[in-house]
């Protein structure tokens, strides 16, 4: 028995009176957690689609983040109209991420290339005082949508939530097309790929530059959702934050960057959190995610339902 | 001319420095050519070794060389377990997997001492006096030069090591092939993880020296995985000799390049290195050609 996908829809639906039944509190980790849907799927496609050790994710998320915060601090620019400049500079990021990949550079060293890059930022953050504020940060203003304020975190929650479904309802059509299927054959066989006649180079620009600016829009809504935004936001202990995420929700999955940010960013509200803490859980989670449960938690839910399991073909 | 009288100065100060990068790419080295896996936690590890001998030096008051002994017993036995019981399990995974894994044993670890350290600056106290002498218009310190000392000794220990003893040749013929190992009867398995154990000590040697010059903190680690990988990306990924002579270069670079350029550049060297390196030569210095084309 087919059960339609169009069921999901439910989902964000369901959502829809959550604010209703939430303090404050409460609902600004709800907004956190749907802002890291997005860092966590732009992850996931590089690294968990495409298969490349690009591990320059927070970058992204800081240029967004940035990129939205002096618009309109400086600017006077309303926030909806910071959410495409955000997504362009977090694609370009993204674009300039991969350059080294199409110079042939792989595994490790892509990955050490893209964690200097990474640093690079959080260094250019701390310097470029004039713009950022430096290391002691900078204050964001009042977000507006349409002259509408966005003042209080469950006005927030529904513009985040409008947001996360465009994106994952795009994420998720591009996985399904023959893009998706050019990643998947990338990542299986890279040499393969090219030999029949997918242009490699162009679906790897392509992958990082989808993954660049999504990650970029999720910086757009930190920004606003914390409303100061300092270099120490987007350190290792960021990065190793939406490593869990993906590793913790499932590697290549949609729904496991959903379920991973979710899980993720709500898990640790639940103990108090001293310095330390989190590097320390989560580096045990993935520890024992990639010993005990390689796909993560999404392939948890696909043994529940084949509604659930992920394809890459129309159906 | 002023700037240029500064040269040797600056030349012998940034090979000091230097020799500490080498003495840590070359542990990441040792892991790397044993194993084919870069440990991204090697970091952690190192800064864990200068912890280690802060608590059985400081903590439990024991003289130096012995709270150094201890600690970089410890470190051994923790590289090994590592390699056995988490790295050993996944070898066949994708190579995604073992770096998250390398990345997420290092984290645990940053989050464990900054659990445990985290709102303290330590100082591990200098078990040498602090004296300075001239030559000429170069000042060397002490540091200077139990730092390099320190760092040939154990360079000249680590080459007798490979191409002397029976044990050296059992690492050359598995760093050589794995396969060919194993098939004239080398525990391959069993020397992966004393090559972990033997890095991670080696790199706790790294931590310790560095610890007594800088401040120790937590994030120590983090700074050391990219110096490290400045200096073996420099001088060619997996090979000894280029992971000294890369540490060196990096140390001399980044002290000219923050001098005569911009201070900045103290800073920015080791995150511009391998960005530059990888693009322009990515076999480095001294490497050979490895990386894969499409």
């Amino acid at each position: 028995m087919v059960i339609g996908r169009r069921w999901f829809w439910l989902i964000p639906l369901g959502l829809l009176p959550v604010p209703l039944l939430l303090n404050p509190y409460q609902q600004y980790v709800l907004n956190t957690a749907l802002l890291y849907v997005p860092v966590g799927i732009g992850f996931n496609l590089v690294v968990g689609n495409l298969g490349l050790l690009a591990f320059s994710n927070v970058a992204y998320f800081g240029l967004g983040a940035y990129t939205s915060g002096i618009m309109m601090a400086t600017l006077g620019a309303p926030w909806w109209l910071t959410i495409v400049p955000a997504a362009i500079v977090g694609g370009l990021a993204g674009s300039l991420a991969s350059i080294p990949a199409l110079r042939g550079v792989r595994l490790f060293y892509l990955a050490i290339m893209t964690l200097a890059f990474g640093e690079l930022m959080r260094w250019t953050y701390i310097r470029w005082e004039s713009l950022t504020g430096g290391s002691m940060g900078m204050a964001v203003p009042t977000a507006h949508l349409f002259g509408w304020a966005l003042d209080s975190d469950a006005r927030k929650f529904f513009v985040f939530l409008a947001l996360v479904v465009v994106i994952v309802i795009g994420t998720d059509k591009l996985l399904r097309s023959r893009f998706g299927r050019a990643f998947q054959a990338i990542k299986d066989n890279e040499v393969a790929a090219a030999a029949m006649g997918i242009p490699t180079d162009r679906y790897i620009v392509l992958a990082f530059a989808w993954g660049g600016a999504v990650v970029g829009i999720g910086g757009a809504m930190f920004a606003i959702s914390v409303g100061h935004l300092s270099p120490a936001s987007f350190d290792m202990t960021e990065l190793i934050l939406q490593f869990a995420i993906i590793m913790v929700g499932g590697l290549g999955s949609l729904m496991g960057s959903i379920i991973g940010a979710v899980i993720i960013t709500i898990a640790p509200q639940v103990f108090i959190s001293f310095p330390g803490f989190a590097e320390l859980v989560f580096g045990l989670l993935i520890i024992l995610v990639i010993l005990f449960l390689p796909r993560g938690l999404a392939s948890l839910v696909a043994r529940v339902h084949p509604m659930f399991v992920e394809r890459y073909y129309r159906g | 001319m002023m700037l240029l009288s500064l040269l040797p100065q600056l030349v012998v100060s940034g090979i000091s420095t230097g020799m500490l990068y080498a003495l840590i790419a070359l542990s990441m080295t040792v892991v790397y050519r044993a194993t084919t896996v870069v440990n991204f936690g090697h970091g952690d590890m190192v800064a864990a070794g200068a912890y280690a001998s802060f608590v059985f030096g400081v903590g439990f008051g024991l003289p130096f060389l012995v709270a150094m002994a201890l600690a970089l017993a410890v470190l051994f036995l923790g590289g090994f377990a590592v390699q056995r019981f988490l790295m050993q399990p996944i070898i066949a995974a994708p190579h995604l997997s073992l770096a998250m894994m390398a990345l997420a044993v290092g984290y645990t670890l940053r989050g464990g001492m900054r659990l445990e350290w985290g709102n303290e600056t330590i100082n591990l106290p200098r078990p040498y006096p602090q004296d300075v002498y001239m030559l000429g218009d170069v000042v060397i310190t002490t540091d200077d030069l139990v730092i390099c000392g320190f760092v040939i000794l154990l360079l000249a220990a680590l080459f007798v090591l490979l191409q002397v003893t029976p044990l050296g040749k059992v690492i050359q013929a598995t760093f050589q092939s794995q396969r060919g190992a194993a098939l004239v009867g080398i525990n391959v398995p069993a020397f992966h993880a004393a090559m972990w154990g033997g890095g991670a000590a080696l790199g706790a040697i790294g931590g310790i020296m560095l610890a007594m010059i800088t401040p120790l903190t937590p994030d120590l680690g983090q700074w050391t995985l990219v110096q490290g990988f400045a200096a073996m990306t420099l001088g060619g990924f997996g090979s000894l000799g280029g992971a000294v002579a890369g540490g060196i270069l990096l140390g001399v670079t980044e002290k000219l390049l923050g001098f005569y350029v911009n201070t900045m550049f103290i800073e920015i060297t080791g995150y511009l290195v391998p960005i530059i390196v990888l693009l322009l030569r990515p076999q480095g210095l001294f490497g050979r050609r490895t990386i894969v084309r499409v």
